[in-house]
C-alpha cells in the first residue's frame, strides 16, 4: 500500500482499480474522462493472440485448401487464368497478414485488432480527438524497427555467434521494454503516432448497497465518533460487500467493531453482512453530507471532517 | 450529521434515502438506454440508427456526461461513479470517433493532405534523392572500373542477368510477355515486396536514419550497376526503356519513403523548439500521411511493371508512359491543394 501521504481520493482512482493510472481527456463538455492505460502484461498479450492468429490463419487456409479435392482442376496446365487469379488472392492475402493486419483493424470503427478486443484494449489519440489514419499507419510502421527487424537479424546473426547478434538483441530488448518505462505505458510507435492503448472495461450498473430505511427498522445506528473512516476505507467495504466472502465479511466486521467499539445489541445479534452494510449505509450518509458542504475525508489518517 | 440515522424508528417518517440514491433514480433510466444504444453501434454500426436514436444519442451522451461530473462531486457509490465512467468514456469514442464522410475524407486525404504533406517534406525528399543518385552514380562508376563488383552488388544475378550473359541474353530479359495475363500474380508480389520494403525504410529513420541511407544508397548502386551492364552490351536505351515506365513512379516512391525516414530522424535528433515527445509527434503524423500516399504509389507502379511493361515493349512508348507518370506526380505534388492567398495557415 502507498503511505498515506501520496494517496489521492479513492474518488480520484479511475473505475476504483486502485494502482492503475489513467490518460485524463478534457471533453469538450469540459468533463474530465480517465482513460484506463493498457498495462505492460495486457498489451504482450494482446500481440501474442494477434501473432497467434497471423501464424494460424495461412496453416488452416494451407489445410483447407490441401482437404479440398481440387488436384485434377490444375492438372496438366489447365484454367491458367484460375490460377494465377488464387495466386494473386494468396499472395495478397499473405501480404495483409504481414503488413495490413494491424493497420486495417485499427482503422476501423472498435479501433483495436482481435487480440487487443480480447484483452479490452482500444487505441485512442494521446489527446483523445479523432485517431486518424496516419497515425494508425505510422504506429504499425515502426513494427518493422521494433519488432520485425531485430527479429530477424537475431536469426540472421545468431548462426554464427556474433557480436551483431547481441547488438540486435539488445536492441530488441531496449525497444520491447520501453513501455515499461513510461507512466502510459507507450511504445515508440505510438509515441511517433501520437496515440495510446487504453483499457476499456465494461461495467455493469449494480444495486445500491446503501439500505438506510432497512437499517433503521433495524435499530442499527452509529454515533458520528463511531464513523471514523475516510473515503478510501468507504471503497474497499464496498467492494467487500460486492464480493460477499463471509470469511473476508466476518474478519471486517470484527476490524470495525474493535476499532469502533461496537457492543452488540443483546438480543438478536446482527449477522455480518448485516452490520457491514448497516455500517457502510450510515458512512456513506455521512461523508456525503459532509462531501456537498466541500469537505471531503480521504482515508482513516486524515483528519475527521 | 442527519439525526434521522441515529434516531429510533417510533414515529412514522418519510423514507429514508440518499441524495445521490435519489440522483440515481432519477437518471438510471437514461444511462441504461444509451449503453443499450452503445452495444447496438458495437454491433450493427450507426447505419443501423433510425433518424430519432440517431438524434436522441448526443443527447443521451450528454445527459451521461453531466450526470458523471455531478457523481464525482455528491456521490461514493463507487460502482455507480465506475459504471458511468465506463459509459461515457464507450460513448465519446463513439460520438467524437470519426465519423466524417467517405467523400470528405477522400477529398482531404488526396487533395489536401496528402500533396502538402509531401510539399512539407521538400527538403527531406532532395536529399533521399540525391542520395539515391550518388548511389546510383557510384554503383556505375565501381563496375566500370572493375567488373567484378558487379557480383558484389548483385549476387543472385548470377544467372540471366550476369556478367557473363551475353546481349541477346539481356534483352530477353527486358523484352515483353504478352501472352502473360493481364493480371500476372508477377505484378502482386512486385507491388507487396516494393509496399514492404517502403515501410522499411521508413520505420528505419527512427534509427537515427542511418538504416534509411544505406538502403536507398544500395538502391542507387544497383540501378547504376545494372544500367552499366546493359550499357557495355549496347541495351542502355532499352533498359533505360525497360525501367522507365514504372521506374519513375516506383522509385519516386521509395525517395519519399527515405525522406519520411529522414523527416523522423531529423526531428528525433533536433527537435528545435517543440520538446522531442511533440516534435515526434508531430513528424509522425506528418509522415504518416506522406507513406499512405507511397503505398498507393507502388500498388500503381507494380501495376504498371506487371501489366504495363508485359503488353508493351516499345521502348519510346515505354518512355513515354514513363515520362507522362512522373509528370503527372510532380504536378500533384506541386499544385494540388495549395492555400489561395489570405486562406490562412
Amino acid at each position: 500500500m502507498a503511505k498515506p501521504g501520496k494517496r489521492d481520493l479513492a474518488s480520484d482512482a479511475p473505475y476504483g482499480e486502485i494502482g492503475r493510472s489513467a490518460t485524463e481527456v478534457l471533453t469538450p463538455e469540459g468533463v474530465v474522462l480517465p482513460f484506463i492505460n493498457a498495462t505492460f502484461g495486457e498489451r504482450v498479450g494482446a500481440l501474442l493472440l494477434d501473432w497467434l492468429i497471423m501464424i494460424l490463419a495461412p496453416v488452416i487456409v494451407l489445410i483447407i485448401w490441401l482437404i479440398l479435392p481440387l488436384e485434377h482442376v490444375f492438372d496438366n496446365g489447365k484454367n491458367k487464368a484460375l490460377g494465377s487469379f488464387v495466386l494473386i488472392v494468396a499472395m495478397f492475402f499473405l501480404f495483409f497478414l504481414r503488413s495490413g493486419y494491424f493497420i486495417l483493424f485499427e482503422m476501423g470503427a472498435r479501433a483495436a485488432t482481435p487480440g487487443k478486443r480480447v484483452m479490452k484494449l482500444r487505441v485512442i489519440s494521446h489527446d483523445g480527438g479523432r485517431l486518424t489514419p496516419a497515425a494508425v499507419f505510422t504506429r504499425n510502421a515502426l513494427r518493422e524497427v521494433e519488432l520485425y527487424l531485430p527479429v530477424t537479424l537475431i536469426f540472421a546473426w545468431s548462426a554464427n555467434h556474433s557480436v551483431g547478434s547481441w547488438l540486435a538483441f539488445l536492441w530488441a530488448l531496449a525497444l520491447l521494454l520501453l513501455p515499461l518505462f513510461n507512466k502510459q505505458h507507450a511504445r515508440l510507435g505510438d509515441f511517433l503516432a501520437g496515440t495510446r492503448v487504453v483499457h476499456m472495461p465494461k461495467a455493469s450498473l449494480s444495486y445500491d448497497l446503501a439500505d438506510l430505511e432497512g437499517d433503521r427498522n433495524l435499530g442499527l445506528s452509529f454515533t458520528p465518533d463511531q464513523l471514523a473512516y475516510g473515503e478510501m476505507e468507504l471503497t474497499v467495504l464496498e467492494q467487500v460487500l460486492r464480493e460477499r466472502k463471509p470469511a473476508v465479511m466476518k474478519a471486517v466486521a470484527a476490524r470495525i467493531k474493535a476499532r469502533i467499539n461496537w457492543v452488540d445489541p443483546k438480543n438478536d445479534p446482527p449477522g455480518d453482512e448485516t452490520f457491514l452494510r448497516a455500517y457502510y449505509g450510515a458512512l456513506r450518509a455521512h461523508l456525503e453530507a459532509k462531501m456537498l458542504l466541500g469537505r471531503r475525508r480521504k482515508d482513516k489518517h486524515d483528519a475527521p471532517v | 450529521m442527519n439525526d434521522d440515522i441515529h434516531t429510533p424508528a417510533d414515529a412514522p417518517k418519510p423514507v429514508l434515502r440518499l441524495k445521490s440514491q435519489k440522483f440515481r433514480e432519477a437518471r438510471q433510466s437514461d444511462w441504461r438506454a444509451l449503453s443499450a444504444q452503445l452495444d447496438k453501434v458495437e454491433k450493427r454500426g450507426l447505419g443501423s440508427f433510425s433518424i430519432d436514436e440517431l438524434l436522441n444519442l448526443p443527447l443521451l451522451y450528454r445527459s451521461a456526461m453531466s450526470s458523471l461530473s455531478m457523481a464525482q462531486s455528491i456521490s461514493l457509490d463507487r460502482n455507480m461513479i465506475t459504471y458511468l465512467q465506463a459509459l461515457c468514456v464507450r460513448a465519446y469514442v463513439y460520438v467524437y470517433g470519426p465519423q466524417t464522410r467517405l467523400k470528405d475524407v477522400l477529398y482531404s486525404f488526396f487533395v489536401l493532405a496528402w500533396p502538402r504533406a509531401v510539399r512539407r517534406l521538400g527538403g527531406e525528399i532532395a536529399l533521399a534523392f540525391a542520395t539515391l543518385v550518388a548511389g546510383a552514380i557510384a554503383g556505375w562508376l565501381m563496375c566500370a572500373h572493375d567488373s567484378t563488383w558487379y557480383n558484389v552488388f548483385l549476387p543472385g544475378e548470377q544467372g540471366s542477368r550476369g556478367l557473363d550473359s551475353s546481349a541477346e541474353e539481356l534483352r530477353k530479359t527486358i523484352g515483353g510477355n504478352p501472352e502473360n495475363h493481364a493480371l500476372s500474380p508477377f505484378a502482386v508480389f512486385l507491388m507487396t515486396h516494393n509496399v514492404g520494403v517502403a515501410i522499411s525504410t521508413f520505420a528505419f529513420g527512427a534509427v537515427f536514419g542511418l538504416p534509411t541511407f544505406a538502403l536507398t544508397l544500395y538502391t542507387g548502386i544497383t540501378l547504376g550497376a545494372m544500367v552499366w551492364l546493359f550499357a557495355q552490351q549496347g541495351l542502355g536505351f532499352e533498359f533505360a526503356a525497360w525501367l522507365t515506365i514504372h521506374g519513375t513512379t516506383e522509385l519516386f516512391a521509395l525517395v519519399i519513403a527515405a525522406g519520411c525516414g529522414f523527416h523522423i530522424a531529423r526531428r528525433l535528433m533536433f527537435p528545435g523548439d517543440a520538446t522531442r515527445k511533440v516534435a515526434l509527434r508531430e513528424a509522425g503524423t506528418l509522415t504518416g500521411t506522406a507513406m499512405i500516399g507511397v503505398a498507393i504509389m507502388l500498388t500503381v507502379a507494380g501495376c504498371l511493371e506487371g501489366i504495363g511493361r508485359q503488353m508493351i515493349t516499345d521502348p519510346f512508348v515505354r518512355i513515354g508512359i514513363g515520362a507522362v507518370m512522373l509528370a503527372v506526380w510532380g504536378l500533384y505534388y506541386t499544385s494540388v491543394g495549395r492555400r489561395k492567398p489570405g486562406e490562412g495557415a
